[in-house]
This record gives C-alpha cells, sequence and structure tokens, in this order.
C-alpha cells in the first residue's frame, strides 16, 4: 500500500510541474506574438490614446514575469480576465461550451473502447484468416477518411435516407440531458470512427503478442479454455500496453471535436476558439488554449495513474 | 515409489507438420517409448530432434500445423489421441502437469502468485470448493520450499527470483496432484546452485508424491543424476533407449556417445585446450577498483548500493579468463560495465584495443531485418577501420572461415540460420574489428550441447590461433575447464578469488566457489 501512496504523490508532482509549465507556455506564446496586441485589437482607426488606454488596462506595460504571476494567481482562482469580443468572464465562457466538447469526446472514446476490444479479440483469435483480413481492411479504409468528410456523409446518409436524428439541433444539457446526449452521438461517433481503426490496430496486435506469451501457455497448461485466457490474461494486459495509445486518442479526439463542431453546428469550444481567433479576442484565446492543454496534461496523468492501478511493475518501477 | 506398470504409454506415434504449401514435414517417425509409474524418465537429444513436439503431442498443445498420422498415446490406459480437444483440456492440470524451459514471463504479471495459481482450481469448483483453495495453494508452496507461503501468495511475480518463479510453476503443475508431470529443460535459463535445487525438489516430488516426470533435457548429466531410465531421440525416433546408468556408462549407439562426447566437452576428441599467455605477452585488458550501479530517481539522484565494486583484474593477450559466479552476483553488470554500457562510478578500465562482445541470446542480438552481410559490414563501420569494397569481400571470408561458417551465409538472414550459426556470426562481428579482447557472456547457454561444442571450439581456436584474449562468463565449469588457464570467482558483486583454473577448482579458498563446484558436480 505504502508504493501506491508513494507512487500517486510522485506522479501528483510531475502532473503540477507539468501544468505550472503549461502555464507558462501558454502564457508566453501570447506574449510574444509579434506587433502590439492592443494596437491589433483596436485596429488602425484607433488613436495612440485609445491604444495605450488599453495597454494600461490589460497589464501589457509590466515586466513579463509580474504579468506571468498576476495572470497565474487569478488562472488559479478561475478567473482568466474578461473576453473581449463577447464582454463575459473567460472562464464562463469556457465553462459554458465545456459540456459539449467534454461529452462529445467521452462518447467518443466510449465508443472507440466498446468497438475496438471485441473486434481486436475477434481478430487476434485467428489472425491472418479471412475475418481477421476484413476487418483489417476496413478499418484501412475508415482510417482514411478525414472526420469533417465523413461527417457530412453521416448527416447526409442520417437526415436524407433514414431520417433518425435531427442534426443541427442542439439543447443545454440543463434543460434536457436526453436530448443533449443524443445531438452528441452522431459527431461522437465521426471522430471516434477513424480513432477505432487506430486502436484496433493497436489492439489487435497487442493481443496477438499476448496470445503467444509464455503466461498464456501456462494458462493453457493449467486447463484454462482459449476464452478464459484471453478474458483473465490477454485483455487485462493489452490494456494496460494500450493505455498510452488510448490516451494519444483521447487527444486526438478533443482535436477532432474542434472540427467537427463546426459541421453538425454545435456550441463548443471549438466554435469558441475559431471564434477568439476571428476577433483577435487574446484573453479569451489564451484561456481556451490553456484548458485544453491543462486537459490534455490531466489526460496523462490519469492514464499513468491507472496503468499504475493495473500494472504493479509501474508502481515499483518508480518507488524501488 | 509407485510402481503399477506403465503410467504413459507412446505406441507408433507418426506426426508431420505443413507448412501451408509442398508435402508436410515428418517431425516424429514411428516413435514408441513409456513411463513407468512413479519414475523419472530422461528424454533426450539435440535441438530439433522433436522432444519438444514429443512433450507437445503428450500435453495436446500442439499447434494446428501439426497432425498426428498415427499411433496411439495412452495415460492410464486411456488413449487421448482418441479424447475429444474438452476431455484433453481437462486432463491438463489434472492428470498432467508441464513446467517450462524458460519461467521469467510464465506467470502473469498482472496477477499475484495466489491468483495465478488460483486459476487452476477455480476452474474445478466441482473438485475443490472454494474454501479450501487458498489452503491447498499454501501448502503446495509450502512443498515446493517457500518458508513463508502466505507472503509469497500476496507477491506480484516480477518480485520473484528466477528460480522462485520456476518453483511457483512447479506448484501451478503440480496443485492438482497430476499423474505425470512434463518438464521441459526446466533448469536451463537458471543457474547452477538455483538448477540444483529445483531438480532436486522435482525428485522429492517423484518420491513423496509419486507423480511421474518426464524429464527432457540436452544436459546429459542432470539426467544422469536424477533419471531413472533414459530415451534418446534422434530426427523424430528412439535410438536409443536404458536405464540412464547404462546410456551413461555404455552408450550403444554412436550418436549417444557424439552426444556424451559434446556435453561432456571431451577435450581431447574435441580437440580444445586452455589459453595460456605467453611469457612475454603484453597486457590487454587493465581492470582497477571498478565500481558500478544503476542510479535511481530523475531529479535527484538516489545512490543506490552498488552492484560490483573494487574490481581488479588484468587479461594477457592469448589470455583465456574464466568469470564465474551465482545468479545476481554482478558478473553481467561487471561485463556492461567493461563495454561501457553502464557508466563505472569508479575506478578505470583501460585497453590496448577495442573490446568486443558476444551474448547470451543469439535470436535478438542479430537484426532479422537485415543479411548477415550487413551485420558485418556494420560491425566493420562501427570498428573504426573502414576497409576499402574491393578489401571486404576477403575479410568477410576469413572471418566466416575462421568462425567455421561459409561465403554463401553472407546472403543468409538470422531467421535462416540455426541459433549456434547465429551465435558464429555473433563471433564474426567481434572478429572484423580486430578486438583485444573478446568478453563472451554466457555464449553457451541456449544452445544445445552439439551447438556448445562447436562454440566452445569455435572460441577457442581463434584464442589460439589469433591470440586473441577472451573473457569468458559461463556457469558451466566444464567449459572453463575445457578453455580458461585463469579463473576468476564473483559473489556480490566482489571478487572473491582468482588465480588459475585448476588451483581454484582443486583446492577452493571460499564458500562461494565451493558452492558453484557442488551444484556443479550434480551436473545441472
Amino acid at each position: 500500500m505504502g508504493n501506491r501512496v508513494k507512487f500517486a504523490a510522485g506522479k501528483l508532482c510531475e502532473f503540477l510541474l507539468t501544468a505550472l509549465l503549461v502555464s507558462f507556455f501558454t502564457f508566453a506564446a501570447f506574449s510574444i506574438i509579434p506587433g502590439d496586441a492592443a494596437r491589433v485589437m483596436l485596429g488602425t482607426t484607433a488613436t495612440e490614446e485609445q491604444v495605450e488606454h488599453l495597454r494600461t488596462e490589460l497589464g501589457l506595460n509590466e515586466p513579463l514575469a509580474q504579468r506571468y504571476v498576476s495572470w497565474l494567481t487569478s488562472a488559479m482562482r478561475g478567473d482568466f480576465g474578461k473576453s473581449l469580443a463577447f464582454s463575459e468572464p473567460v472562464s464562463e465562457l469556457i465553462s459554458s461550451r465545456l459540456p459539449v466538447t467534454l461529452g462529445m469526446s467521452l462518447i467518443a472514446l466510449i465508443i472507440v473502447i466498446v468497438v475496438s476490444f471485441p473486434f481486436a479479440a475477434v481478430c487476434s483469435r485467428r489472425p491472418g484468416k479471412f475475418t481477421d483480413r476484413a476487418l483489417s481492411a476496413a478499418g484501412h479504409i475508415l482510417f482514411a477518411i478525414p472526420p469533417f468528410a465523413l461527417s457530412m456523409m453521416l448527416i447526409i446518409l442520417f437526415t436524407r435516407v433514414f431520417g433518425i436524428v435531427a442534426v443541427g439541433q442542439y439543447a443545454r444539457p440543463s434543460d434536457d440531458f436526453g436530448k443533449f446526449l443524443s445531438c452528441l452521438i452522431l459527431p461522437a461517433f465521426c471522430i471516434a470512427l477513424p480513432k477505432i481503426a487506430m486502436t484496433f490496430k493497436f489492439l489487435r496486435a497487442s493481443m496477438i503478442e499476448y496470445s503467444a506469451s509464455d503466461f498464456a501457455r501456462t494458462s493453457k497448461s493449467h486447463g484454462l479454455t482459449d476464452f478464459m485466457i484471453l478474458i483473465k490474461h490477454i485483455i487485462p494486459n493489452s490494456a494496460v500496453s494500450s493505455i498510452t495509445v488510448i490516451s494519444l486518442v483521447l487527444s486526438d479526439i478533443m482535436g477532432g471535436s474542434l472540427i467537427v463542431e463546426q459541421v453538425f453546428n454545435l456550441p463548443g469550444l471549438g466554435r469558441l476558439l475559431l471564434a477568439a481567433i476571428s476577433r483577435r479576442d487574446f484573453p479569451l484565446l489564451s484561456g481556451i488554449v490553456f484548458y485544453l492543454a491543462l486537459m490534455t496534461v490531466v489526460l496523462y496523468f490519469m492514464s499513468d495513474m491507472i496503468a499504475a492501478l493495473i500494472d504493479p511493475r509501474i508502481r515499483d518501477r518508480r518507488t524501488s | 515409489m509407485r510402481y503399477k506398470g506403465n503410467i504413459l504409454e507412446v505406441t507408433g506415434l507418426n506426426l508431420s507438420i505443413s507448412n501451408g504449401s509442398g508435402v508436410p514435414a515428418r517431425i516424429l517417425k514411428d516413435l514408441s517409448f513409456n513411463i513407468r509409474s512413479g519414475e523419472i524418465l530422461g528424454l533426450i537429444g539435440n535441438s530439433g530432434s522433436g522432444k519438444t513436439i514429443t512433450s507437445l503431442t503428450i500435453a495436446g498443445l500442439l499447434s494446428e500445423v501439426a497432425t498426428v498420422d498415427s499411433g496411439e498415446i495412452l495415460l492410464d490406459g486411456e488413449d487421448l489421441l482418441k479424447k475429444t480437444p474438452q476431455e484433453r483440456r481437462r486432463l491438463l492440470g489434472e492428470k498432467i502437469g508441464i513446467i517450462f524451459q524458460d519461467p521469467s514471463s510464465a506467470l502473469d504479471p498482472l496477477q499475484t502468485v495466489g491468483s495465478n495459481l488460483n486459476e487452476v482450481l477455480s476452474i474445478r469448483s466441482d473438485v475443490v470448493n472454494k474454501e479450501e483453495r487458498r489452503e491447498r495453494i499454501l501448502n503446495m508452496l509450502k512443498t515446493v520450499g517457500f518458508d513463508d507461503p502466505d507472503e509469497i501468495y500476496g507477491r506480484y511475480p516480477h518480485r520473484l527470483s528466477g528460480g522462485q518463479r520456476q518453483r511457483v510453476l512447479i506448484a501451478g503443475a503440480a496443485l492438482m496432484n497430476p499423474a505425470l508431470l512434463i518438464a521441459d529443460e526446466p533448469t536451463s535459463s537458471l543457474d547452477t546452485v538455483t538448477a540444483m535445487s529445483i531438480m532436486q525438489l522435482l525428485h522429492e516430488m517423484c518420491q513423496e508424491m509419486g507423480i511421474s516426470i518426464l524429464f527432457i533435457s540436452h544436459n546429459l548429466d542432470a539426467v544422469h543424476d536424477f533419471c531413472d531410465r533414459v530415451v534418446v531421440m534422434k530426427e523424430g525416433t528412439v535410438i536409443d533407449s536404458d536405464t540412464s546408468w547404462d546410456i551413461m556408462g555404455q552408450p550403444k549407439s554412436s550418436y549417444t556417445a557424439e552426444l556424451l562426447t559434446n556435453s561432456r566437452l571431451d577435450t581431447r576428441t574435441l580437440g580444445i585446450k586452455p589459453g595460456f599467455a605467453s611469457e612475454d605477452a603484453e597486457t590487454v585488458l587493465t581492470v582497477s577498483g571498478l565500481s558500478a550501479s544503476y542510479g535511481k530517481g530523475r531529479i535527484l539522484r538516489k545512490r543506490t548500493p552498488p552492484i560490483i565494486s573494487g574490481i581488479d583484474m588484468e587479461i594477457k593477450e592469448g589470455e583465456c579468463v574464466g568469470l564465474i559466479g551465482s545468479s545476481g552476483c554482478g558478473k553481467t553488470t561487471l561485463v556492461k560495465t567493461l563495454l561501457g554500457l553502464i557508466p563505472a562510478s569508479s575506478g578505470t578500465v583501460s585497453s590496448s584495443r577495442k573490446l568486443a562482445a558476444v551474448f547470451q541470446d543469439p535470436v535478438s542480438s542479430l537484426n532479422p531485418a537485415h543479411s548477415i552481410r550487413w551485420h558485418l559490414k556494420e560491425a566493420l563501420r562501427c570498428s573504426g577501420k573502414p576497409l576499402r569494397k574491393e578489401e571486404e569481400l576477403p575479410a568477410f571470408k576469413k572471418v566466416l572461415n575462421d568462425v567455421g561458417l561459409d561465403e554463401i551465409h553472407l546472403s543468409r538472414f538470422p531467421h535462416q540460420l540455426s541459433g549456434g550459426q547465429r551465435q558464429k556470426v555473433s563471433i564474426a562481428m567481434c572478429l572484423i574489428a580486430e578486438p583485444s579482447v573478446i568478453i563472451a557472456d554466457e555464449p553457451f547457454s541456449a544452445l544445445d550441447s552439439s551447438s556448445q561444442a562447436s562454440i566452445i571450439k569455435t572460441l577457442s581456436d581463434i584464442n589460439h590461433e589469433r591470440g586473441t584474449a577472451m573473457l569468458i562468463v559461463t556457469h558451466n565449469l566444464r567449459v572453463v575447464r575445457a578453455m580458461c588457464s585463469k579463473l576468476i570467482v564473483m559473489d556480490s558483486g566482489r571478487i572473491v578469488e582468482s588465480g588459475l583454473t585448476e588451483t581454484i577448482l582443486n583446492d577452493p579458498k571460499t564458500e562461494a566457489t565451493r558452492a558453484l563446484i557442488e551444484a556443479d558436480l550434480y551436473g545441472v
């Protein structure tokens, strides 16, 4: 038990350090953009006085380090300043859009896992046979289709051909949670499909490897059926080795959701990000970028913790 | 001992393996032998003689490409080949237990020892009820020699040594008290002292639990000491079978005699002699006060106790030095430090020319994607002595010739070579760099006795003809006697004894050396 606590503490320190670095780089990136931020925001028609006023208001006249510290301290309270374009606090804007992006990513992740594990298990049973080849080929095709193209194809398919899902409609989770979820499923599916191919390919390879492992052979010599070996040994071991891939997939999914939101007309972070870019809304932009970066760091932290929870060797490697 | 006739009878077994196209290759040809109740039967033969296939056929673990053409396998009078796959699976673990060669990854790393073993019982819930299981596993862990079974029960496999893992696996195979235990080279990846204790354990289980054992090995001495009878296999058929005493004393076939010569490293027949340095030989490798440890921790580098410390040694031109010690004594760490693969924490290594190394595993030492020519070129490039294009081929031919390979092997790929041939390629890669010392870290242990003898002969010839000094890391004292003039004994990271091989082996001064010699006497 001591090991687990030690491991978690070590990882937490690592996580905090990374988060701090991420915050610094995000902040620095927006500070070194060439040109005067205030001038860029106000446009060419603004007077020198107006620019100077905005500079003081934004704190641009102070040294970088001081600006970073004051930005960080307010960021830790959840205060990223006020959006210039929307005249609303950045944190409120983000938190109102977050459920869409996060919900969509989570649904996509669940689809990826639920689909790729059983398919990989089926293929790894008889590699090279018809089922395996057919599924692998299907995976390759899916992998090659970009999410936005897939989105449009699916929209046409579902609305015109089946007429099932009302596309382009959106309900807030607080109003109608069921409807909120249902309008996320199709976009989530679009993001998930190419990622299924990727996860599936990786899982298939690792399951084939573990099927030929010495411990699978031991279990066989103990009299276990192939199915029991799959459930008891092969799937848990492949799960550990696929955690890294799955966390990569999830950060890909979040990136993919930014585009798919556009196609499905959903009010997520992606649309907010685009709005912030097109209106040169720097406080909002840095807030969103920091949020996305932080989520990726959280994701890796969580995947490390899950891996350590399943695999005793990872806990020991760190603490012994 | 319980002697009630034969527990296993194999009669007229024919088996072939199809490789997709063409005529299936016949692997077992009219194989017949039997195992009596309560005896240990040794099954010996070179790699490829069909020993492992035989054991897998008995267990019913063959892959789909293999088909049994004819014959019968009677276990306790019942023909296994007539049973359905379900019935055969049921027999596994219940009537037939198996342990394999390499215990290092034979337990699921994500599960504790207890839960790894529990699966044997949990699938037989009709025989063993849930409450009994833990009790039964703990008892078995005690039987296989763990003093604190409760603690081992909750341990994860990566916290066990190789010998402990093999014990756990034996416990798993014996949990249901099977009639037959198949042990497929159970000790070949363990050091001599551990291997001996495993052999003794198997012997006890045979005596006390009445389990008959099919012991597969290419180590003839182990077979001699532990088996009641021996069956010699060659190319899928039995060519000799007798009590182990008679087989070893008066082999009936020339093949068995040859196996014995190779296994015992009969130096006169093979023409191997120890490599001595001439009187005016210069020192090619000097090591003084060498220590090394594995640093841990990223930011704050924690101090870990040194794996090796205060190592002093000297190797002269033409000298062949043996390095022995039980597992975990720091032999491999020393080799890695000498080669610069691990930074030394203190001390110095100085050599007149480059050092070159041959490692244990011939399979993963070569790049499967490239031909032997590429490997030699790579070695040449790294040696820092590039040759002109027209000089390359003669140089390659010469080194291949020196290691007993041919020009035709240049275009071969690693998977087209046998284990012994691959190891020879590794030696050739060393030679092309013209090193001052060749360091060989257990280069024979993954090979069967015939290939072992051939590699030893190759190294010994290079030692004598080229005058290349050698440092041979091994746990086989026969090898040491045959080719090393000097011997270094390590224990717990230090050199505890060094000097002339004869002197040390005839008059060991330390407990560590004595233990190694004793284990070697049992021939495991």
